[in-house]
């Protein structure tokens, strides 16, 4: 009777194949930490080493508790979205000892700067600086109480919030053109900005005050004629009014 | 710190229109272009080598062997450039310690594992095994120490024993056409999933790599099986380099016409980022696609190739030619993959802004670490043909 035999180079890769299996059963069991796959696809003790980690930050319900002043203070004022650790650092031990540990106090520009350093991508608004020429070298608690940072006077000019937009403006067609040209803004909005909007044009003909062909304005302006120039859209849907030559 | 913001600084003085402030720098740079370059290499050096062992390609036998060390030789070096790209190669095996199936950059290891493993390696192997057991025995000193390790002691060469072999080739090449075309379709999978990028999302792409992996292979066997027996004074069998040319032209053809469907396909459905798309092919990617890879890469190679092969020219100057087809491929193909790579991340995601990739000449991601991973393979190539010869002569012997 003829038996089945395993060929001789089969049996040997098979030897190998299985010391190759062997080898990762056991690098496996090394490796592979414990508890991994028990949650998901990491290693599920993680989870306790992180919540056994010391508590750093106190929260801004146990500062309160004691400072009430700054906090009734911030409550009103544009910071009242921020917590106090944001800018005094995790005070956790302070709130344990307030004696033996003191929070950070930050007093240079820097800090601020964070978040009030002029940057185009944040929104149009906020409050942004040119950090060398907004009031050089001095410290900003000098003039802006940080739980209160209404500055203590009234910007001067539009640019001081709307620094964007005053910059595109400086290089276009439209640089001569005052703010207040277009927009009607109440003193109101130069306090409280969002309680007082400013208006903006709403319809063609206000840009047809300069650019219509019977316009008053001067000769060297660009003329069309609003009857077929367009369509039915607005001046502001193709041509941006801060840098109209732009597409 | 400052040379990172002296290069950010001269890439953002180049930038066109809108772009977003994470798109001035490509994050994918030359390593990504060379891994799918190499990858494709494989594969199609791998398609070749089957074209001998299933389909019976009599003409295309003296180029089988060596084109599975090609295979092999790349393969080895094709991930290294992700690993450098990533950093920390020293973590790379805990994907496969930790598989997961939900990932498919993490299953690729395991393509690539089952790849190497048990098509490369087992079919070389059992090719090879009735030979390394003879230069086991005529051999001395480390050579005779290093094919008995690699015969493993499997000593039989009796007539049962090698017909087993080659049964065995066969079986594993029937394997390893859909792994090659798993391998090498994982890559284009990659690119063609990337919903959010208009210049990569789309089904041909899988598609696409394989017929240009499949070119870029059967070029690369040809421009070494060419040189090679240059170097050994031989002459090249005129037969193998026809059939090697044709198959070479054939899917080339095929590769353009896929391209060409994709590119019909996208001019079609004009989706809004057609736009931006057609800036990039006719600014930042004119050189590079317009005229290395579709001109120098594709058209040309097929003009000269079915000049080369369907007129009456005398073999040597057959032979110039398609030696200069197959080496206008290989610089196409890695336009291919450049155009991809680097051609996806050029375009701002608001559509509406180009940026510029400015590549360095040393450091980790450098064009010297670029150059040393694509030499890299020919010199583990010549490594493996010193150990494994694979021409005729020194198997009779």
């Amino acid at each position: 009777m003829r038996t089945f035999r395993i060929p001789d180079q089969v049996a040997r890769l098979a030897v190998l194949f299985a010391v190759a299996v062997v080898a990762l059963v056991v690098v496996r069991h090394i490796f592979v930490p414990k508890s991994f796959g028990k949650l998901g696809h990491y290693r599920a003790a993680a989870v306790d080493e992180i919540a056994s980690q010391s508590v750093r930050y106190a929260g801004m319900q146990t500062c309160v508790e004691c400072h009430t002043e700054e906090a009734e203070k911030k409550s009103s004022s544009f910071h009242r979205g921020l917590a106090c650790e944001v800018c005094h650092g995790p005070a956790s031990e302070h709130a344990s000892d307030p004696e033996a540990k003191k929070p950070f106090v930050p007093r240079e520009r820097g800090a601020c700067l964070y978040c009030h350093n002029y940057l185009p991508s944040r929104p149009t608004g906020f409050p942004q600086i040119l950090e060398k020429l907004h009031n050089p070298m001095k410290p900003c608690p000098t003039c802006h109480n940080p739980h209160d940072p209404t500055p203590p006077h009234v910007p001067g000019t539009c640019s001081a919030c709307h620094a964007s937009i005053a910059r595109i403006k400086a290089i276009s067609h439209h640089d001569s053109l005052e703010c207040e040209t277009c927009h009607e803004a109440s003193p109101q909005h130069r306090q409280d900005p969002r309680s007082a909007l400013p208006k903006k044009p709403t319809n063609r003909e206000f840009c047809g005050k300069c650019h219509a062909q019977n316009a008053p304005s001067a000769k060297e302006i660009r003329r069309i004629d609003l009857a077929t120039h367009g369509g039915r859209y607005l001046c502001w849907q193709c041509h941006y009014p801060h840098y109209p030559e732009g597409r | 710190m400052d040379e990172l913001f002296k290069q950010l600084a001269e890439s953002l003085s180049q930038v066109s229109g809108f772009i977003y402030p994470n798109e001035a720098e490509l994050h994918w740079a030359l390593l990504v272009v060379i891994y799918p370059y190499l990858t494709g290499l494989v594969a199609g050096a791998f398609i070749l080598a089957s074209l001998e062992k299933v389909f019976k390609v009599k003409e295309v036998e003296p180029t089988y062997r060596l084109a599975m060390l090609t295979a092999l030789a790349f393969l080895i070096v094709a991930p290294m450039p992700l690993l450098a790209h990533l950093g920390h190669p020293e973590r790379s095996f805990e994907i496969f310690l930790t598989p997961h199936f939900e990932s498919a950059m993490a299953m690729f290891g395991f393509v690539y594992a089952w790849y190497l493993m048990v098509v490369l390696l087992l079919e070389i192997w059992f090719e090879y095994r009735a030979d390394v057991v003879k230069w086991s025995e005529s051999q001395k000193g480390w050579r005779r120490l290093a094919y008995r390790l690699i015969s493993l002691g499997s000593n039989d060469i009796s007539p049962k024993a090698v017909a087993f072999d080659q049964k065995a080739v066969h079986t594993i090449t029937l394997i390893g056409i859909p792994s090659a075309f798993l391998l090498h379709g994982y890559v284009g999978f990659i690119f063609g999933s990337v919903k959010a990028n208009p210049w990569w999302s789309s089904v041909l792409m899988p598609i696409v790599f394989l017929f240009s992996a499949i070119v870029s292979g059967i070029a690369l066997v040809l421009l070494l099986y060419y040189f090679t027996t240059l170097v050994r004074r031989k002459t090249p069998e005129m037969s193998c380099l026809n059939k090697l040319a044709s198959f070479l032209l054939y899917t080339l053809i095929v590769d353009l016409s896929l391209e060409t469907l994709d590119f019909i396909h996208r001019l079609y459905e004009s989706e809004e980022s057609i736009k931006i798309l057609s800036e990039l092919i006719f600014s930042k990617l004119f050189l590079s696609l317009t005229i290395v890879q579709i001109l120098l890469g594709t058209i040309g190679p097929i003009l000269l190739l079915a000049i080369a092969r369907f007129s009456r020219l005398p073999d040597e100057l057959k032979r110039v030619g398609y030696f200069i087809a197959a080496l206008l491929i290989q610089v196409g193909i890695f336009s291919t993959r450049w155009n991809v790579v680097i051609g996806g991340q050029l375009f701002s995601k608001s559509l509406r802004g180009l940026t510029v990739y400015k590549m360095q000449l040393v450091g980790a991601e450098g064009l010297l670490v670029g150059i040393g991973f694509l030499i890299l393979p020919f010199l583990i190539l010549f490594l493996l043909v010193k150990l494994l010869p694979p021409w005729q002569e020194s198997r009779s012997s």
